[in-house]
């Protein structure tokens, strides 16, 4: 194996892929990334087992072959070399080093055979659809925040990928929740999607995926099948496998008649409950919210900080009512509303609020409330 | 049958059966009336483990020839009149002690007066009496009992070997000892000088300084002054920190105007001060003083005096643990030194091996003798004493000290903030500034003089374990509902008795009902456990209320509770913190009662001593 490839090049692909190699594992070939030198290209591997990323670059290949190197070092080296250098990589057949030379500079890599190095990404996709970068991103952003991270109920440590019916028309919908609260957001279902298996989509692939398509425009390649999903973004490929599990029938806890509506400014209502939660220490505090006719009055009480209270005007012509919710929650869904106004549709101080932007049907949130 | 008189030496003997029961108790009796008679200093000498010699000498005020012949019959006392038997503020008060020994024993006793130029002496040997005779001597009384239980063989069965007896002659003195710290004592058992006990001031220093020699430099280090006082009872003395522990009760005193007293009202206000500071089956240190009227306590009790009667035993019981409880909160995070310590030792062993090995010539590890590998490598240390390089030292750390975080920022800590304090005082916290997180599990945090070692989950479950009790107390528990109710699987058992509690664990803010057979479903947890693992929780509770029982009450056991919300609820070792994060975990410890160490009693932090890692490096 022999090859000429410029140095950005060789940066940007391991730069994709080298962040799914876990810094400590006790497989050694884990550690290594697996390059493959053929027909003009050079193609990198990198995988954690439960999901891998590929990334194919245009190269000279005098002579192909296949080798894996650690990937943490390559990465390191290639970062350190000289912008826009030539590198020369090849593998000394004898001694089963890879040989890395740039300009002056020569580098020798231990290797590992390539036949050992794991492949999680074979097997068939039943269903395939393209959607556009932003729609994704969309998805992800709106709903990560309340995946879940406790290990008991596994299934909730992922996004839940799929179609639904709204209206009679069908929609792609990502749902994520720690059992606190629910974030939902949906969009039309792109061609090709129909009838594909709802699925649950690791968090960590979540992170990865949402780190590719920031760096790319475009359009995103999505295969599912009821055991992997695959991304296909520009010259990258992450193929992940999911959460073998079932997503709880999340509909059920979502409000239908919370009649008692409240609406606010969002940027008044972010900052009023950011300068109140000031008080809070970190976790497990409330705010309370006191709404009365077109008035709302948020307080925090900390016996061992202090207290904190703020009124802003608000649209609210129901029954008084008063209710608590967890700061950090009430901050991480005013942190993801981005219209003029939201809207919160209330019961009870005992029952799920719901809150949404003011004329955007696509994301709602659900927020249990705290007792105080 | 013939009723008989008997003989005085006979009722002698019988009361000294009472009194005095081991040469300890001799030694007890002589030393108690060399404090009554005023001595600022004690020597007490025994042989053949008190039987064959017990030599008790003060130089206390005296006896004149008559005071000598009446000292030794039964019932004859110069400290209590017939209207004072309950205004008794001496140690001593019946007129006993002598003569009991006299009887068992061969008893001499010489005495000056102070301002006399004669001295007197007068021998009972075994219950006969000798008359009094001039003697010379110091001022001051020198009393001399040979051959003890000579009178009364079958006792002598009942002792225990000499060695055992002289410790407890010397634990006699000790205990006497401290409540006596301004009198000079000296103790010597056979051929070993033991005790030796200069006077110290009578001050509270004075007095931790020989509690100090007496209860061990642990002790010195980590006791924390207690004072109190309510009704006319004044409470005094030192306690350890809760981090400072023993596995039995035995370094627990308490003295009742300065009495040592044996008393169960000590263990039980002890345990009910420290709690759950303390590890089952672990003991704190601490030597209380409770000063009070003489006539509302009763020390006529028991034959040793070894055991008193309060009018009011519950308003002491309340005043200790009062005491103790607000001295404990008072000193809030603060931490045995003994971590700190502890650390610094196996440190300086490591460097005091090192040091020999490459300094020195290898003789000491050839010879295999670790005391002089340790006197090698500490002599290499001493004899390093530059000035220069404290100077150097000095200007280092204060550099260091002007830019927090500066120094750990690329290994992704968030940049300092106001909480991480550009203000000038931070450093002036006791737990000082957080300066890195090693192993995601330990912060490193510096103050002016020390670097602080903070393990984050017992740190934290310590805090969310003091605010859950809080409002467990408060009655008032902020509850998180569940938008998803939690099932937990339990054994149809566990599931039962939780079934039936469900009302108990409301209040506790765990929301719970019976799911089907063997399961329950939670809908409502303690806000404060976050997204703690609430299914470890509440398996961990269906188990222990099984395992109790019935008498099982949740709200009795708070304790238990909030300790394992906490510690289901706390960040785990192995979370990154942010710079923000650890300061505020540090600001918050100072700020929270107890915070020293998590509820299994293990310290949170520990705390090196610049000066004591200078001196690791041989730079003292
Ligand atoms: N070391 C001493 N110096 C001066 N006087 C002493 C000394 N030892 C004993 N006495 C005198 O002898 C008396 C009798 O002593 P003894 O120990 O028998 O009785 P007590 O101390 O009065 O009462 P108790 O039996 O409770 O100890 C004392 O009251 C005291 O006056
Ligand atoms: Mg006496």
């Amino acid at each position: 194996m022999r090859l000429n490839i410029e140095r950005g090049e060789l940066l940007r692909a391991l730069g994709h892929v080298t962040s799914v190699v876990e810094r400590r594992t006790t497989i050694p070939i884990l550690s290594n990334v697996l390059l493959r030198a053929k027909d003009g290209e050079l193609s990198f591997k990198a995988t954690d087992l439960e999901r891998d990323v590929v990334e194919s670059v245009k190269a000279d290949v005098s002579s192909p072959g296949a080798v894996t190197v650690p990937a943490h070092i390559l990465h390191d080296i290639v970062r350190k070399l000289r912008d826009g250098a030539e590198v020369e990589i090849k593998l000394n057949g004898e001694k089963e080093r890879l040989t890395l030379t740039a300009g002056q500079a020569q580098f020798e890599l231990q290797t590992l055979a390539p036949d050992d190095f794991p492949d999680v990404s074979a097997g068939e996709l039943t269903h395939s659809f393209d959607i556009t970068a932003a729609d994704l991103k969309r998805l992800i952003e709106k709903t990560r925040f309340a995946i879940s991270t406790e290990e008991t109920r596994y299934y909730l440590n992922g996004i839940y990928l799929h179609t639904n019916k709204r209206d009679g028309v069908e929609m792609l919908r990502a749902v994520a929740t720690d059992g606190h609260r629910l974030a939902q957001v949906e969009l039309p279902l792109p061609n090709g999607a129909s009838g594909m298996p709802g699925v649950i989509v690791p968090r960590k692939t979540v992170h990865e995926l949402h780190r590719l398509i920031e760096s790319s425009g475009d359009s995103v390649r999505v295969g599912v099948s009821q055991s992997k999903i695959r991304f296909e973004i520009g010259t990258v490929t992450l193929t992940s496998k999911l959460i073998d599990g079932t997503f709880p029938d999340y509909e059920r806890v979502i409000p239908q008649g919370n009649d008692k509506v409240l609406t606010v400014s969002n940027a008044q209502f972010m900052s009023a409950v950011d300068r109140v939660s000031t008080i809070a220490s970190e976790r497990g505090r409330a705010v309370k919210l006191k709404i009365g006719s077109d008035k709302l009055v948020l307080s925090v009480n900390n016996p061992d900080g202090g207290s904190a209270t703020e009124e802003i005007d608000v649209d609210y012509t129901n029954k008084p009512l008063e209710i608590g919710f967890n700061a950090r929650y009430l901050l991480d869904i005013a942190g993801q509303l981005e219209g003029e106004e939201a809207s919160f549709m209330l019961a009870d101080p005992a029952s799920p609020t719901m809150v949404r932007d003011v004329g955007d049907e696509t994301a709602l949130y659900v927020l249990m409330p705290m007792r105080v | 049958m013939v009723i008989r008189q008997l003989s005085a030496e006979t009722v002698n003997r019988i009361a000294a059966g009472e009194v005095i029961e081991r040469p300890a108790s001799v030694v007890k009796e002589l030393v108690e009336n060399a404090i009554d008679a005023g001595a600022t200093a004690i020597e007490v000498v025994t042989s053949g483990g008190g039987l064959s010699l017990i030599r008790v000498t003060d130089n206390g005020e005296g006896m004149a020839a008559a005071d000598l012949a009446l000292a030794v019959e039964r019932h004859a006392t110069s400290k209590l009149d017939d209207e004072n038997l309950f205004d008794i503020r001496t140690l001593g008060f019946r007129g006993e002690a002598l003569p009991s020994i006299g009887s068992v024993a061969h008893l001499e006793i010489a005495s000056r007066q102070a301002g006399s130029r004669d001295g007197f002496r007068i021998v009972v040997d075994r219950g006969r009496k000798s008359a009094v005779a001039p003697s010379a001597g110091n001022t001051g009384t020198r009393v001399e009992v040979r051959d003890l239980f000579s009178a009364t063989p079958a006792r002598l069965k009942f002792l225990k070997s000499e060695r055992a007896e002289n410790m407890a002659v010397s634990e006699v003195v000790r205990r006497i000892a401290m409540a006596n710290p301004a009198i000079a004592f000296t103790v010597t058992t056979g051929e070993r000088a033991g005790l030796k006990l200069p006077a110290a001031a009578d001050t509270a220093d004075g007095l931790l300084s020989r509690l100090g020699r007496i209860m061990g430099r642990e002790f010195l280090d980590d006791a924390l002054a207690i004072s109190g006082e309510r009704e006319g009872i004044r409470l005094q003395g030192f306690a350890g920190l809760p981090t400072l522990h023993r596995p039995d009760q035995t370094q627990q005193y308490l003295f009742v105007n300065g009495r040592v007293v044996k008393d169960r009202l000590l263990v039980g206000a002890v345990r009910a001060a420290y709690g759950d500071l303390i590890p089952k089956g672990r003991f704190p240190l601490l030597a209380l003083f409770v000063s009070l009227d003489p006539r509302d306590v009763d020390v006529n009790v028991h034959p040793a005096k070894s055991e008193v009667r309060f009018r009011d035993t519950a308003a002491v019981r309340s005043l200790i643990i009062g005491g103790v409880r607000a001295s404990l909160e008072a000193a809030g995070h603060r931490a045995s030194a003994q971590g700190g310590m502890a650390t610094m030792d196996v440190l300086a062993r490591a460097a005091a091996a090192t040091a020999t090995a490459v300094a020195d010539d290898a003789r000491a590890v050839v010879a295999g003798d670790a005391h002089a590998m340790h006197r090698a490598g500490g002599d290499r240390a001493g004899s390093r004493s530059a000035s220069g390089m404290r100077l150097q030292l000095d200007s280092g750390f204060a550099e260091a000290m002007q830019a927090p975080f500066s120094a750990v920022d690329r290994s992704g800590l968030a940049a300092p903030t106001d909480a991480a304090g550009s203000g000038e005082d931070v450093w002036d916290r006791p737990l000082g500034v957080a300066r890195a997180q090693l192993h995601e599990t330990y912060i490193v945090a510096q103050t002016r003089d020390s670097v602080v070692i903070v393990d984050q989950h017992a740190a934290h479950e310590r805090l969310v374990y003091e605010r859950m009790k809080t409002m467990l107390a408060a009655g008032h528990v902020e509850r998180q509902g569940l938008l998803i109710p939690l099932v937990v699987d339990l054994s149809e058992a566990e599931a039962d008795a939780l079934g039936e509690r469900v009302a108990e664990f409301a209040e506790l803010g765990l929301a719970i009902e019976p799911f089907g057979a063997g399961a329950v479903v939670v809908r409502e947890v303690p806000a404060l456990l976050g997204k703690g693992d609430v299914a470890g929780l509440v398996k961990d509770l269906a188990a222990e209320i099984v395992s109790e029982g019935a008498g099982f009450a949740l709200k009795e056991r708070l304790e238990a509770v909030a300790s394992r919300m906490a510690c289901h609820g706390s960040v785990r070792a192995g979370r990154r913190l942010t710079g923000e994060e650890m300061n505020a975990l540090l600001r918050e410890m100072e700020a929270t009662p107890y915070s020293g160490q998590c509820n299994h009693g293990r310290p949170t932090y520990v705390e090196l001593k610049l000066s004591d890692i200078e001196r690791l490096f041989g730079r003292r």
